[in-house]
C-alpha cells in the first residue's frame, strides 16, 4: 500500500470516530482543550464545576484543586469585600449576561487583567441552573495599553512644554526687539541731535568723542537687528511671500540704495548685467533685497577705503547668479568653511574696528536656502572676494 | 502751517521728536498713547500723524481702529519687528513704516517734510 493510500485509510478512520462520539462529547474536547481561553461552568450559586486547560493554565489550579471552590477566590481581597462577584453573578441572572475587565489573583498570588464574561444558562423552564465563565488574560494588552497611555501623557506633557518654551522665546523675541532697540534709538536719537546740529555748536574735540558713540550705537543698533531677524528665522516665524520677478528690474534699484554710503568711504560702487541674461526667479524680493544688500554692506566693510565693489547678475541654462566682488582683505581659504556659521568671526585687518553679530551671513545663506538657492564665495586673503546667490530661474520651479 | 503729532510713549524718544520737528515751522503736538491722541484729533484736524504701535493703554493698532479721518496722513514710526501687527496697521490705514531706529534725526526731518509737501 502506498503511503498515500495508508494516510487516507487512517484519516477516514479518525473521522468514523469522532462520528462516533456524542455531541455533548464533542463539545466537552473542544472546550476542556481550548488553552488561551479559560473556559469553565459554575453552578447557581457560583462554585466551580468543571475546569479546562485554558483555566489552568490561567489560573495555575488543576482541576482538583478549584471544582467546588466558590469563583470569588479569581476576586482580590478588596472586591471580594466589595462584593463585586455577588454582583455580577446578581447582574447575569437579570442580564443573562455580564462583561468585566479587572484585575484577577492567580494561585500564586499574582495578579493578571483579565476580560471575563459570565453567561447564564437556564433549563427549558427559564430556570437558571449554572453559569458559564470565559475568562482572557489581557495583561500583555493592558500594558501596551497603560505604556502608550502614559507614553502618550508624556509627550502631550513634553508638547505643552515646548510650547510654554516657543511662547516665552516669542515673548523674548519681541521683547528684545522693542526693549533692547528703545533705548539704542533714545541714544541714536540724542547723539544724533548733538552731531547734527538740532542743539547748537558742539566743541569740535568733543564732538569727535560723541560721533565715535554715535557709530558705537549704530553698531549695537546692527547687533540687535541682526540677532532679531536670526531669532525670527529660527522660530520658523519667516514666512516668504515668493511672487514671480525679473531682476532686470529691481538689480538698479538695490545696488542703488548702498551707493551713497559706499561714496561717502571714498569707495566705488557698480552694477554689471549681461542683459540678454534671463533673471527670472521666484523669490521674496524684500528677503532677496535684504540678503543682497548684507553682501554689498560686507563688500563695503572688508575693503579699504580706495575699495571697488562690483555687482553682477548673469545665468546659466537652470540658474541665475548674483555676485558681489570686491577687492578688499579677502579671507583665508581655512575660514571660508565657517563664514555661514552661526555667531562666526573671522579676524582680518578690518574686523576689530568693523564690528559685528556673526549672524548676517548665517541669515542670507538660510533665506537664501529658503528659496531652493545657494550661496557660495571665491576668496584669498588679501585678493578680495566674491560672493554669488545661485537661485534656480522662474522655468526650473515647476 | 501744518499740523503734526506724534504719538510715542517713550518721553525721552517724544522729547527729542518734538525738538526734532520744532526747528521747522509746523504746529506740532504730541502725545504718549493712542488714546490721548484720539483725544487730540477730537480738536484738531492733523494733516500728518507719526505713530508709535507699541504703547501703553491704546496701542497704535487700537488708535487705527477708532481713528477716523481721511485727510489724516498716518505714517508708523515704530521699531516692532512683527510684520504682522506692521501689515494689520497698513490694512487699517495706515500709509507706510518708517524704522525708529534706522531714522537720524536729519533723516526724520526730511521725511517729515517729505510727507507734509506731498500732501
Amino acid at each position: 500500500m502506498s503511503a498515500q493510500k495508508q494516510a487516507l485509510k487512517l484519516s477516514s478512520v479518525r473521522i468514523a470516530h469522532k462520528d462516533a462520539l456524542g455531541e455533548l462529547e464533542r463539545y466537552k474536547l473542544l472546550v476542556e482543550s481550548v488553552e488561551d481561553y479559560a473556559i469553565f461552568l459554575l453552578d447557581a450559586d457560583g462554585y466551580v464545576q468543571t475546569w479546562n486547560k485554558g483555566a489552568q493554565k490561567n489560573k495555575g489550579y488543576t482541576a482538583d484543586e478549584i471544582i467546588g471552590k466558590h469563583f470569588s477566590t479569581f476576586y482580590l481581597a478588596r472586591d471580594i469585600l466589595a462584593k463585586k462577584p455577588e454582583r455580577e453573578l446578581k447582574l447575569a441572572r437579570q442580564l443573562g449576561r455580564v462583561e468585566d475587565e479587572d484585575w484577577r489573583v492567580r494561585k500564586d498570588g499574582s495578579q493578571f487583567w483579565a476580560n471575563v464574561v459570565i453567561t447564564a444558562l437556564k433549563d427549558d423552564e427559564g430556570n437558571i441552573v449554572g453559569f458559564a465563565k470565559v475568562t482572557r488574560d489581557l495583561t500583555d494588552r493592558k500594558y501596551n495599553e497603560d505604556l502608550l497611555r502614559s507614553n502618550n501623557a508624556l509627550l502631550k506633557r513634553q508638547q505643552q512644554e515646548l510650547e510654554a518654551l516657543n511662547v516665552s522665546k516669542d515673548e523674548f523675541i519681541s521683547l528684545a526687539s522693542h526693549q533692547l532697540r528703545t533705548p539704542a534709538t533714545t541714544i541714536k536719537q540724542l547723539l544724533g541731535m548733538l552731531t547734527q546740529g538740532f542743539v547748537g555748536d558742539v566743541n569740535p574735540e568733543h564732538l569727535k568723542f560723541i560721533k565715535r558713540a554715535y557709530e558705537a550705537n549704530e553698531r549695537q543698533i546692527r547687533i540687535v537687528e541682526n540677532l532679531l531677524k536670526v531669532a525670527q528665522l529660527d522660530a520658523g516665524k519667516v514666512v516668504l511671500r515668493i511672487r514671480p520677478v525679473d531682476l532686470h528690474d529691481y538689480l538698479a534699484d538695490i545696488v542703488e540704495e548702498h551707493t551713497g554710503g559706499i561714496a561717502k568711504k571714498g569707495q566705488t560702487l557698480k552694477l554689471v548685467i549681461e542683459e540678454s541674461a534671463p533673471l527670472n526667479a521666484f523669490l521674496d524680493l524684500d528677503y532677496f533685497r535684504m540678503a543682497l544688500g548684507n553682501l554689498i554692506d560686507n563688500a563695503s566693510k572688508y575693503s579699504q577705503s580706495n575699495g571697488h565693489i562690483t555687482v553682477s547678475a548673469r545665468a546659466d541654462k537652470s540658474c541665475l547668479f548674483v555676485s558681489v566682488h570686491d577687492n578688499g582683505v579677502g579671507i583665508a581659504a581655512s575660514d571660508q568653511k565657517q563664514l555661514f556659521e552661526k555667531f562666526s568671526r573671522i579676524t582680518n585687518e578690518l574686523s576689530e574696528t568693523v564690528g559685528g553679530s556673526g549672524l548676517g551671513l548665517y541669515w542670507v545663506k538660510r533665506v537664501i536656502e529658503m528659496h531652493n538657492g545657494k550661496v557660495s564665495v571665491k576668496s584669498k586673503k588679501h585678493g578680495g572676494s566674491t560672493f554669488t546667490l545661485e537661485l534656480p530661474l522662474q522655468d526650473q520651479h515647476a | 502751517m501744518r499740523k503734526i503729532l506724534v504719538v510715542e510713549d517713550e518721553d525721552m524718544l517724544r522729547e527729542s521728536y518734538k525738538m526734532i520737528i520744532s526747528t521747522e515751522p509746523y504746529d506740532l503736538d504730541v502725545a504718549k498713547n493712542g488714546q490721548e491722541a484720539l483725544d487730540l484729533c477730537a480738536l484738531k484736524d492733523y494733516d500728518l500723524i507719526l505713530l508709535d504701535l507699541m504703547m501703553p493703554v491704546l496701542d497704535g493698532v487700537g488708535f487705527l481702529k477708532r481713528f477716523k479721518n481721511p485727510n489724516t496722513k498716518v505714517i508708523i514710526l515704530s521699531n516692532l519687528s512683527s510684520s504682522d501687527t506692521i501689515e494689520e496697521a497698513l490694512k487699517l490705514g495706515a500709509e507706510s513704516n518708517l524704522v525708529k531706529a534706522a531714522m537720524s534725526p536729519r533723516e526724520l526731518l526730511s521725511r517729515v517734510r517729505y510727507e507734509v509737501t506731498s500732501l
